[in-house]
């Protein structure tokens, strides 16, 4: 085989003390789609970022084509012919289409930008990954989600990718923008260019790629020729042990007193109409591809959005809180552990201490004043609960490792003894051993009566944690499963929006 | 330097604020000392007096600190103050110190309305309620000095002595005190600086926001409000621009003091701290006969370098 145009030796890179990457070697060739898996947090991301020269890694070195860089920033990255297509789009609402797509070196013409040639090549780029509908001069504002993701698409095209890496690219598109991937894939890799894709879409993976690497835990653990492992052999290796003793128990399905009822929930248009009930003690997941309301759904439970319409009761009260503090404080306490822990759920630079006890001040003060006694000892109870390791309550909350992190947005919300807890996706990048408590204590919860809504984007964890599972699609209720129902099979079917197609 | 490094974070602003404050000293005294060989500077009598100055200022930065914290910034400052002082001696008797708080009040509640419910960046809107007041006040005055006189409890607010010390410094003192209690020992302390660090994961946690900013932006306009009513008494009435050379020193004794322009980070002491700090280093300046051009061009590069100090020291520790 000849040299790879991309190899990394012996890298290591930590955050807060906690070991992202350990004594990576990775290297990816010329010509071929390599396939990278791995559970959340098992360092995907943080190996494209160091290889798109976003992070530097404490210790290793990195080649590129044979010759040893010292990456200094993306724009080294960029001229090496390494270009990123990221999860979070990176287009400019306000700009046109044209103009994002030429953003980093539009044509010139007497030092000017041309815009006559940049509309060309927009043209040009658009036609290549088949969105000719779509007006180089519109604003990217006007498009929707799965539009802007193909311009991404283009974008990264225009820069003449020698390693391109697709880090979750389809996970918003519509079944034909993934076809056009998979066809401009194989173009690619024609072309000698070396795609990384990561996925976690196991039949994506499987379609596409020839190479897979193996990530857990921050070690590389196996790169193998596809089809060289089985499917049930590459999940053992993602998640080092065998996939059963993952989740506690489920109980029997049993007749549940109903605590939330919702009929015909509609906000803009994003919630089109869902009615689902939620009874005591019971775990309801949502799934459903990224994007098709789950998030909302959550949100307008919990009080955040304004103007939705529908009939909503939760125990003996009608409507929907109008503010979280009034989600917190109804007759029945709801708590929300918000999808993005870093800007929702935790105020990074304050103490461990301080975020346990945001949402309970009120439960460990007279009036308006605190009882430093009574404060200490619920903030330690809550340590205690969910078994946070830390060196101190007065450490800030961002010295935490994701996982601990997300124990005390966790402990936060059940220091005001929730009667109903929202989960938008609880799990997202943190540890395998920490997702196992955070199940546990998701049932025993249950077990003790309180209702749960779960979303997640792992079908996994839907499947082992839910009493039930709802699917959305497009701000719908797609399909309602319960006990053995419960499958990958029929949830992705659902996902899909094509029952009986796919399964 | 490197003993500092030993420090909790949240207290070496404060450290660097007070080794500064003692150097300010010695080269004061040591310039002194060698011209007219007296110690001015370190007799009780002219801190006192230099104090009891500084309380004007200690008010109003302790009631910015409480906006800043929030990750906002009261631009309403010197017309607050201006306003409040010309309610107070223009209602006069009894009602005159009441009449002026509750100025600061509805400037507090107005500029709390319009930063927490309508969104309007708070640098903006407090600006923009500023020149309202002073165009308000002008309006009132025609423009002139009014001709009321303080109140005799202003007087004695102001500019009497209790067992010596001056009672002005005794208000600072007792504002001080509540300040440093509503921030390290209420909930709505708490909720300041919770909304700081991060306000959407504050308002997601259930803490009422709104309310807290504004109840921000109240206890700033009722400090500068109290401080408009003293400085009126300190000067027997109140005129125009009083308060215009308050609002700059008070965002920089706040920041000084260690408070994060951006809020969530920061502690009482070391606004009271940056008090002293800027007090004594006019008082130097002028000690020492500078022009005044060239004491603002000091005195701005001093708060500009020690910020320089503050940004290296919070990137060693982060």
């Amino acid at each position: 085989m000849q040299r790879p145009i991309v190899e990394l030796s012996d890298v290591s890179i930590s955050f807060a003390g906690v070991k992202a990457l350990e004594g990576v070697d990775f290297s990816c060739h010329a010509g071929t789609t390599h396939g990278i898996l791995g559970e959340n947090g098992a360092g995907k991301s943080t190996l494209i970022k160091i290889i798109s020269g976003v992070l530097k890694p404490d210790y290793g070195t990195i080649a590129l084509n044979g010759k040893t860089v010292s990456v200094s920033g993306p724009a080294e990255a960029a001229d090496a012919g390494i270009v990123c297509m990221f999860q979070e789009l990176s287009l400019i609402p306000d700009l046109s289409v044209a103009d994002n797509i030429s953003l980093q070196r539009p044509p010139r013409r007497l030092g000017l930008i041309d815009k006559r040639a940049q509309i060309v090549r927009a043209e040009k780029l658009l036609s290549r990954v088949r969105c000719e509908d779509v007006d180089p001069r519109a604003m990217v504002r006007d498009l929707s989600l799965s539009r802007r993701q193909m311009i991404e698409v283009a974008k990264a095209l225009g820069r003449d990718p020698k390693v391109l890496i697709l880090d979750e690219a389809t996970s918003a598109l519509t079944q034909r923008d993934v076809e056009t991937i998979y066809g401009l894939l194989d173009e690619l890799r024609d072309d000698g260019v070396c795609s990384l894709f990561i996925s976690h879409r196991m039949h994506e993976i499987d379609a596409l790629c020839d190479r897979l690497s193996v990530f857990r835990n921050g070690h590389h653990v196996e790169t193998f020729a596809k089809g060289e492992r089985s499917d049930a052999e590459i999940v053992r290796l993602m998640i080092g042990r065998d996939v059963t003793a993952k989740f506690p128990p489920k109980p029997a399905p049993r007749e549940r007193a109903p605590v939330v009822q919702l009929d015909d929930l509609r906000w803009q248009d994003r919630l089109k109409g869902i009615s689902l009930t939620l009874g005591r003690g019971e775990i309801l997941g949502i799934g459903g591809l990224d994007g098709q309301g789950q998030k909302e759904l959550l949100l307008a439970l919990f009080g955040v959005l304004k103007g939705v319409g529908g009939t909503v009761t939760v125990g003996e009260n009608s409507g929907l809180p109008p503010s979280p503090h009034a989600a917190k404080t109804g007759r029945n306490r709801i708590a929300l552990i918000p999808e993005d822990r870093k800007t929702e759920g935790l105020m990074l630079s304050l103490s461990i201490a301080d975020n346990i006890i945001a949402a309970a001040l009120d439960k460990v003060s007279s009036g308006a004043v605190i009882d430093r006694a009574r404060l200490d000892a619920a903030v330690q109870d809550g340590m205690d609960r969910l078994r946070i390791k830390a060196g101190s309550t007065e450490d800030a909350v961002k010295t935490l490792s994701g996982g601990n992190q997300q124990k005390v947005v966790l402990a936060k919300w059940l220091m005001i003894a929730p009667d109903v807890i929202l989960m938008n996706d609880p799990t997202r990048g943190i540890d395998v051993g920490t997702k196992q408590e955070i199940f546990r204590m998701m049932r025993a919860l249950a077990d003790e009566g309180k209702s749960i809504l779960f979303y997640s984007s792992d079908y996994a964890e839907l499947i082992g944690c839910s009493d039930r599972v709802i699917v959305l699609y497009d701000g719908q209720v797609v399909s309602e499963l319960t006990g053995d129902a419960i499958t990958e099979e029929a949830i992705v079917a659902a996902s899909l929006n094509m029952q009986g197609e796919m399964a | 330097m490197t003993a500092l490094t030993q420090i909790r974070p949240a207290d070496r602003p404060i450290l660097i604020a007070f080794s500064f404050t003692i150097l300010i000293l010695l080269i004061g005294t040591a310039y002194t000392m060698s011209t007219t060989g007296t110690v001015p500077l370190l007799q009780p009598s002219y801190l006192m007096q230099q104090l009891q100055i500084g309380s004007f200022l200690g008010l109003c930065a302790a009631g910015m600190m409480l906006v800043i914290l929030t990750g906002h910034i009261d631009l309403s400052v010197p017309w607050t103050l201006t306003s409040a002082a010309m309610i107070a001696t223009s209602v006069g008797g009894p009602w005159a110190i009441p009449a002026g708080l509750s100025v600061g009040l509805c400037v507090g509640l107005v500029n709390g309305f319009g930063v927490s419910v309508l969104r309007v960046p708070a640098m903006i809107f407090t600006l923009g309620l500023d020149t309202v007041l002073r165009g308000l006040m002008v309006a009132r005055t025609g423009g002139f000095a009014p001709q009321d006189q303080a109140t005799p409890a202003m007087l004695y607010l102001a500019k009497s002595k209790l067992m010596g010390v001056p009672v002005a410094l005794f208000v600072w003192i007792a504002v001080s005190l509540l300040v440093t209690f509503i921030l390290t020992r209420t909930t709505f302390g708490r909720a300041l600086y919770a909304i700081g660090t991060n306000e959407r994961a504050a308002w997601l946690s259930g803490i009422r926001t709104r309310a807290v900013v504004t109840g921000a932006f109240v206890g700033s306009g009722l400090c500068a409000a109290l401080a408009g009513v003293l400085l009126a008494g300190y000067s027997a009435k109140a005129y125009q621009g009083m308060g215009n050379s308050f609002l700059l020193p008070a965002i920089a004794a706040v920041v000084l003091g260690g408070t994060h322009i951006l809020g969530g980070r920061g502690r009482y002491a070391g606004t009271f701290l940056g008090v002293v700090l800027i007090v004594l280093l006019n008082s130097v300046l002028s000690i020492m006969q500078m022009p005044e051009a060239l004491r603002q061009i000091i005195y701005g590069t001093v708060i500009i370098g020690m910020l320089l100090i503050y940004g290296r020291g919070m990137r060693v520790s982060e």
